[in-house]
C-alpha cells in the first residue's frame, strides 16, 4: 500500500508585531555594545597570544616528559589524597549546617517570612563569597595547611548546598506534608515525616555533586597555600619544575576521573528510584 | 457524634455553603453527594477545621470540635512511597509523641510500632507492613492511609472523595471497610462520593448537597437526580 500523502495547503503568513520586532533589534544592539565594552576592558589581544605561544611551547618542552620517579608520585599520590580528603570533610561536615539552613529557607515549612528571608540572605553571603576568599581569610586565621582548605570549603558549600537542598525541598509533594499537618503533627515532625523521606535520593544526588566539585576546588584551595596537591602544584611552578608539575597534574587527573565516575555511577543508582 | 449545625463558608464575597446542617452518629457511614462544585469538599474542611466557618458550630459529642477528634483520608492518597506501610501508619501517632521519640521511624516507642500494626491488621494488610508504601497497589495505599487515620486514634474518620482514584473492584473493598470499621468499631465516618451507587450499597444515610444547600437526606436508596439535573455551565472561577 502506498503512503497517503496529505493534500498541500498555503502556510500564511506569520503575523508580525512591530513591537517585537523593534524590541529585538534593541536587545541585539545592548548584546552587541555590552561585548565591545568587555572586550576592551580585558585587553584582549591576538598579538600578545601569538608572541606568548613561543613561551608556551619552551614550557611544554621542559614539561615534557613528566618526571615519573617514585619518590614524586608517591610524594604526589599522598598530597592527591589530602586534597581528595580535603574535599570530603569539606562536603560531609556542611551537612548539619546545609541541612538547617536548606530547611529555614524552604518557603513550604519555614517557619515565619523573615525567618526566610534572613536564611536566604545568610546562604546568599556564602555563595557570594568565593571558596578561594574564605581559604585566604582562614590560612591568615589558622595558618597553612589542608585544616583551612577544609574550613573555606564548609563556609561555601553550606552556601550552595542549603540552596539547592531548600529549593528540592519546596518541590517535595506537599500532599505527605498535608496529611500529617492535619494529623497534628508539628513542623519538625512534618519535614522529617513527609518532606525529607521523600527527597532524600535527590538530596543525597546533590550532596554526591558537591563532593565532586568540591574536590575539584579543593585542587585550587591548595594554590593559595591550603594544603594538598595544589599546593605541590603552585611550588613546582615556583621552582620552575615544569616535568614535576605535570606528574602532579596527571596523577590529580586520575583521582578526579575516579570521584567523578563513582559520584556519576552512585547518582544513576539513585536516581531511577521512583517514589 | 459529629455534629454540623448551621455552617456557612464564605470563599472571599462568595458565599459556597449556606447554613448547613449535618450530624454523623457513632457506627455510622454517612456519604455526602453532590455535583461537582457543590460544596462537598467545603463542607469537609470545615469539619476538619481547615477553613474557617463563618456562622455555625462543629461540635463532637456535643463538646466543639478538638484537633484530635477528627482524622482525614484523601482522594490523592498522600502516603511517603519510600517509606514502609508501618512507617506510614506510625506517622499517624505523631501528635501525641515528643519530638525526641519522634525525629526518625527507628525512635518510634514500641507500643506506638504495635498500635500501628493494630491498624494494619484491622484494614487487612498486616502481611505487606514492611513492604514500601509505595510498591502497593491503589486500593492498598488507600487502606495505609485509613490505617493511619485509626492510629490518629480519632472518633471521627472523614474521607473527601477516598474512591475516585481507584478502580471499580478496589474502591469496592474500600468503601465496604469504611463501613465496616463505622459499624464494628463504632467510628463516625463522612465520606464524600462520586458515584450515587457506592453510597447505594454501603452508606448507612445519604446527605445531597445542592450549590451549598442540602437538598435531600436519609435513605441511600432514593433518586438523587435531582443533585445533578439542570446545571448551569460550570463558570471558571479565577
Ligand atoms: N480555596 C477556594 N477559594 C475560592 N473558591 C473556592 C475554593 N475552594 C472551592 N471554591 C469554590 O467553592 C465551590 C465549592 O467547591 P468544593 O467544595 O470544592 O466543591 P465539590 O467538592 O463539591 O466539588 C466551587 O464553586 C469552588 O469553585
Ligand atoms: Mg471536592
Amino acid at each position: 500500500m502506498s503512503v497517503l500523502e496529505a493534500p498541500r495547503a498555503k502556510v500564511p503568513p506569520k503575523p508580525r508585531n512591530p513591537r517585537t520586532v523593534v524590541v529585538g533589534w534593541i536587545i541585539a544592539a545592548v548584546v552587541v555594545a555590552v561585548h565591545v565594552i568587555a572586550w576592551r576592558a580585558t585587553d584582549i589581544s591576538f598579538a600578545a597570544l601569538a608572541e606568548g605561544w613561543a613561551g608556551m611551547a619552551d614550557f611544554l618542552a621542559e614539561a615534557i616528559p613528566p618526571d615519573l620517579s617514585p619518590d614524586l608520585l608517591l610524594e604526589s599520590a599522598e598530597a592527591s589524597l589530602v586534597t581528595l580528603w580535603i574535599g570530603l570533610l569539606g562536603t560531609t561536615l556542611s551537612v548539619p549546617l546545609s541541612l538547617i539552613l536548606a530547611l529555614l529557607a524552604a518557603r513550604t515549612i519555614s517557619p515565619a517570612g523573615w525567618v526566610y528571608q534572613v536564611t536566604r540572605a545568610i546562604l546568599s553571603f556564602l555563595r557570594a563569597v568565593p571558596d578561594v576568599v574564605f581559604a585566604l581569610i582562614f590560612v591568615t586565621a589558622v595558618g597553612l595547611g589542608p585544616f583551612p582548605g577544609v574550613l573555606a570549603l564548609v563556609a561555601h558549600n553550606v552556601g550552595v548546598m542549603g540552596k539547592l537542598w531548600a529549593e528540592t525541598l519546596e518541590e517535595a509533594d506537599p500532599g505527605p506534608a498535608t496529611a500529617l499537618r492535619s494529623a497534628g503533627a508539628g513542623r519538625i515532625q512534618v519535614a522529617a515525616h513527609a518532606l525529607l523521606p521523600s527527597v532524600l535520593p535527590q538530596l543525597v544526588g546533590l550532596l554526591l555533586y558537591r563532593f565532586d566539585v568540591n574536590v575539584r576546588s579543593s585542587l585550587v584551595l591548595g594554590l593559595v597555600g591550603a594544603g594538598g596537591i595544589g599546593f605541590l602544584i603552585n611550588q613546582s611552578i615556583q621552582l620552575f619544575q615544569f616535568d614535576q608539575m605535570l606528574t602532579h597534574i596527571l596523577v590529580v587527573l586520575v583521582l578526579i576521573i575516579a570521584v567523578d565516575r563513582l559520584s556519576a555511577v552512585v547518582r544513576r543508582r539513585l536516581t531511577p528510584e521512583a517514589a | 457524634m459529629l455534629r454540623l449545625a448551621d455552617i456557612v463558608v464564605h470563599y472571599g464575597d462568595r458565599e459556597i455553603l449556606h447554613g448547613v446542617d449535618v450530624a454523623v452518629g457513632r457506627g455510622e457511614l454517612l456519604a455526602v453527594l453532590g455535583a461537582n462544585g457543590s460544596g462537598k469538599s467545603t463542607l469537609l474542611k470545615a469539619a476538619a477545621g481547615l477553613t474557617p466557618a463563618a456562622r455555625g458550630s462543629v461540635t463532637v459529642d456535643e463538646k466543639p470540635r478538638g484537633i484530635r477528634d477528627t482524622a482525614l483520608v484523601f482522594q490523592k492518597i498522600h502516603l511517603v512511597g519510600r517509606r514502609s506501610a508501618l512507617d506510614n501508619v506510625c506517622a499517624g501517632a505523631l501528635a501525641r509523641l515528643p519530638l525526641h521519640k519522634s525525629l526518625t521511624p527507628a525512635l518510634f516507642p514500641r507500643d506506638v510500632r504495635e498500635e500501628a500494626m493494630g491498624c494494619l491488621e484491622r484494614v487487612g494488610l498486616a502481611n505487606r507492613a514492611h513492604d514500601r508504601a509505595g510498591s502497593l497497589s491503589g486500593g492498598q495505599q488507600q487502606r495505609v492511609a485509613i490505617a493511619r487515620a485509626l492510629c490518629q486514634r480519632a472518633p471521627v474518620v472523614l474521607a473527601d472523595e477516598p474512591v475516585s482514584a481507584l478502580d471499580p473492584a478496589a474502591a469496592e473493598q474500600v468503601l465496604a471497610l469504611l463501613a465496616q470499621l463505622a459499624h464494628a468499631e463504632g467510628l463516625a465516618v463522612l465520606a464524600v462520593l462520586h458515584q450515587p451507587d457506592l453510597a447505594r450499597r454501603h452508606a448507612d444515610r445519604i446527605v445531597g448537597l445542592r450549590d451549598g444547600v442540602v437538598v435531600l437526606e436519609g435513605d441511600p436508596n432514593q433518586p438523587v437526580d435531582v443533585l445533578y439535573e439542570n446545571r448551569e455551565p460550570e463558570v471558571a472561577t479565577p
